[in-house]
């Protein structure tokens, strides 16, 4: 029954705090509304020069081909390469597309066309799929070109059509939006637990509680079950603002989102209580915090995907609970999978939980 | 008083940080209802040795027993018959007053019923009754102790300690604190006080004074007084703090 007691007290110093409330209701709204923008991988404003020694027709329908895909910004027609190399070296230009004075001679006669391609690969990424736009805009114009002449000329390109699942469009607004989500829930929970027992720590008033017969699991499992429901809270505001505002839902069940949610919390908070057990201001437990927050963010499958990093690399992401909670959140969330499916999601969370909270109790003394 | 039924007995107790040695070997018994004062300079060890017996820390080495308890294995059992309040204001500040009161009575495993009574003769002992619903936080400081002190009594435990409990706080509230002491001390409960002011440590049935985590001398404060040929238990105190070599 003391944990009545104790939970009240929690809730009112929570609702009673002057940032926290403010802060569980900011955060996913900021989240929601400004990080899918901020954090968009998706490609535009390509800066594109285009070296035009043709001068006909034909050469300004092509570049009139590149330019309607929406992905570049014509920077400027020239006539001479130096020109357009001296634009890409003061970082005016990211790709220079030339176009070879003969091109309308060579395609009425189904030959290779001089078209040359130059990207700026400072920016990899940027780089890599400028070049692939670029490309296709000149296939899209090759193809149209030879339907058109009605030669039965062999079309040199390939032609591929990928087809996506899940994500038709590639959205990678979409995408992120459950990431968003687990990164809100994560950092939340890891730190309000966290600078809660610190500023009990500091104001002394932790020493009232430990010359008490309180058990020490009552306490910490009463710093932890306020953060549940702030998680939930949080969870249901960035699902709502993602339905309202960019019209997603989610594809699979809701409840298993909030279920993996629930997992997710018993290794955030847990953590976030264990660590505020070895700290003794707010600073530190802040900096530990935030290390491992990054750490856990950046390994996590969230920006980058996991297939992709070296093996060494990738067992040591199963010791990261944010992989699992991340995991199953986007496969509920795009793909609508269920538990069957995330079985081993929620196995890794609850095996980190366990050790995280039952290593919180043990490790806060109430003697030392 | 019961000469006999000694609710603190204190062996050879001992607290080391590294190198340090924060109490030294000290023993000492404490009667059943008396009002123990333990004095001592800054850093003489007060706090350290109080810390123990409250089984908030472990002794290094040696022992004894609180109510009848084990120092180093029943700190939880001594933690349910003990007050506690310390120098460093400890209740909620963002709670209200009677969110305190009902708090730790919860803790301390009251019931509901017995809580709601225990908060309304408390507010009246304390005149607070118009202000229940005030936070903790905004009040001023000689009434926060005052609460502290019933709150730490609310369990009705068998000893109470007091550390410092009326630093800071104007002349006044600290003699309307010690009455509450005297009041608490006539109901049977052992008081168990540390303080530097020289006036209270003369209210006390029997003073300690520690010098470099030993108690240098321990007797009621007349006889002290006689002992050392001093006119009050300040003079008592400096002739004992001055043989102090450690700062």
């Amino acid at each position: 029954m003391t944990l009545w007691y104790l939970l009240e007290k929690e809730f009112k110093q929570f609702f009673r705090d002057p940032g926290l409330p403010k802060m569980a209701i900011a955060f996913p709204v900021l989240m929601m509304l400004v990080f899918p923008f901020a954090v968009s991988m998706e490609i535009r404003n390509i800066n594109l020069v285009v070296v035009d020694e043709n001068r006909s027709e034909v050469s300004s329908e092509l570049i009139h081909t590149c330019t309607a895909s929406g992905y570049f910004n014509l920077v400027e027609v020239c006539s001479s390469p130096e020109r357009a190399m001296d634009l890409m070296d003061r970082n005016r230009a990211d790709a220079i597309l030339t176009i070879g004075s003969d091109l309308d001679r060579k395609l009425g006669r189904g030959e290779d066309l001089p078209i040359g391609i130059k990207v700026n690969t400072i920016n990899g990424t940027k780089g890599s799929i400028g070049a692939g736009y670029l490309t296709s805009s000149v296939r899209q114009f090759y193809a149209r070109k030879n339907a058109g002449q009605g030669e039965g000329v062999a079309s040199p390109s390939l032609d591929v059509s990928p087809k996506y699942y899940f994500n038709p469009f590639l959205d990678y607004m979409k995408f992120m939006v459950p990431a968003l989500i687990v990164i809100a829930i994560t950092m939340l929970t890891g730190f309000f637990p966290a600078l809660n027992i610190v500023s009990e720590k500091e104001r002394g008033t932790i020493e009232q509680i430990n010359v008490t017969p309180v058990r020490r699991s009552a306490f910490v499992l009463c710093k932890m079950i306020p953060y549940w429901l702030v998680a939930f809270f949080v969870l249901s505001a960035c699902l709502l603002i993602a339905w309202l505002v960019y019209g997603y839902s989610c594809a699979g069940s809701v409840c298993l989102m909030y279920l993996f949610t629930a997992f997710n919390i018993m290794v955030t908070a847990g953590m976030g209580l264990l660590i505020s057990n070895y700290s003794d201001n707010a600073q530190q437990a802040m900096f530990i915090t935030w290390f491992f927050m990054m750490v856990f963010m950046l390994v996590s499958g969230i920006f980058t995907p996991i297939a992709s990093i070296p093996s060494w690399a990738k067992a040591l992401t199963y010791l990261n609970p944010m992989r699992y909670y991340a995991e199953a959140m986007r496969a509920i969330y795009m793909k609508g999978s269920t538990f069957l499916d995330l079985w081993k999601d929620a196995l890794g969370l609850l095996a980190i939980g366990s050790v995280m909270i039952a290593w919180a109790i043990l490790s806060y003394r109430k003697t030392n | 008083m019961d000469k006999d039924n000694k609710v603190i007995v204190v062996h050879e107790l001992t607290k080391k940080f590294g190198n340090f040695t924060a109490v030294d070997h000290i023993s000492f018994e404490v009667h059943h209802g008396e009002i123990f004062g333990f004095l001592g300079a800054n850093g003489a060890g007060k706090t350290t040795a109080m810390k123990i017996l409250c089984g908030l820390s472990l002794p290094t080495s040696g022992g004894g027993t609180v109510n009848g308890f084990d120092l180093c294995r029943e700190q939880e059992k001594i933690k349910r018959n003990i007050g506690y309040m310390s120098q460093k204001f400890s209740l909620y500040a963002d709670l209200k007053v009677w969110e305190n009161i009902r708090l730790f009575g919860g803790i301390y495993g009251l019931s509901s019923k017995v809580i709601r009574e225990k908060t309304e003769s408390m507010l009246h002992n304390l005149n607070m009754t118009d202000l229940r619903n005030e936070l903790v936080g905004d009040l001023p400081l000689g009434w926060k102790q005052k609460l502290a002190f019933s709150i730490a009594l609310i369990h009705e435990p068998g000893i109470v300690f007091l550390d410092e409990p009326t630093g800071g706080v104007d002349p006044e509230t600290r003699r309307l604190f010690w009455e509450m002491i005297y009041e608490t001390a006539s109901h049977g409960t052992t008081i168990f006080v540390t303080t530097h002011y020289m006036d209270e440590a003369e209210y006390c049935d029997r003073v300690s004074i520690m010098v470099d985590g030993v108690i240098a001398d321990l007797d009621a404060p007349a006889i002290l007084k006689e002992r050392y040929q001093a006119a009050d238990m300040d003079a008592v105190f400096r002739q004992l703090a001055q043989k102090a070599k450690r700062q």
